[in-house]
């Protein structure tokens, strides 16, 4: 395997994410880089072994290239002009971070089931709004860092 | 991660979901954090991170408690 081409592939699914809001195929990934499907399958499961990103179970399709979610979740954020999932309420955050832009984020309180919406501008959080003035929104991390990777999805 | 709108409800779906309540961040803390954690995550050079480099971005996120210890 090569490592140049391993971190070449990490950088486009990358970089797809952020322009389309969804992950490359594998097929087309292979047509990218001019490589067989089966190679890059194989340079798919590389990368989801080192965390790099994450695969659905038992497919190849990718699911989680943190902060970008493949599949809508109650976490959503809009930015340069269009429309992410994120993984989670930090990931929600992790998005206008990672593309250094101003973004328009909506998502679900879990267990009050209220729509909160904030705003990124210039770097800084702004018009956010919690259940009263003297609580601030707040995101919870069910498990010590040791443990996020057990179980991703649960994280 | 999940959202929460006040400590309460926190409370009330660890309960629910007879879970024990992890580490509890604000969302300007996360902010700051998701900054130093995503900002070069679309830069070609990025590869990962070493243990060492997580622990870093911990600490200067101010995350020093033993929720966020790494075993090296």
């Amino acid at each position: 395997m090569n490592d140049t081409l391993l971190w070449q592939i990490r950088y486009f699914v990358y970089s797809h994410f952020a322009d389309t809001t969804h992950p490359p195929p594998v097929d087309g990934t292979a047509r990218h880089f001019n490589i067989s499907t089966e190679e890059a399958s194989d340079y798919y499961k590389e990368l989801h072994n080192r965390h790099a990103f994450f695969l659905e179970p038992e497919t190849l399709t990718v699911r989680m290239a943190n902060p970008f979610s493949g599949i809508p979740t109650d976490f959503k954020v809009h930015a340069n002009g269009k429309t992410y999932f994120a993984n989670c309420a930090w990931d929600m955050l992790g998005i206008p971070a990672a593309l250094h832009s101003d973004a328009v984020i909506e998502a679900a309180c879990i267990e009050s089931n209220d729509t909160v919406q904030l705003e990124i501008n210039n770097g800084q959080i702004t018009n956010y709004r919690a259940a009263s003035p003297r609580d601030d929104l707040l995101i919870h991390f069910p498990l010590p860092f040791a443990h996020w990777y057990d179980d991703l999805t649960f994280t | 991660m999940l959202l929460f709108q006040s400590e309460e409800w926190i409370d009330k779906w660890c309960q629910r979901n007879n879970l024990e309540r992890g580490e509890v961040l604000t969302i300007h803390q996360v902010w700051e954090l998701s900054k130093l954690w995503y900002q070069d995550r679309l830069s070609v050079d990025y590869h990962g991170r070493s243990i060492e480099q997580v622990a870093e971005i911990f600490k200067q996120a101010g995350l020093r408690s033993d929720f966020w210890y790494i075993q090296r």
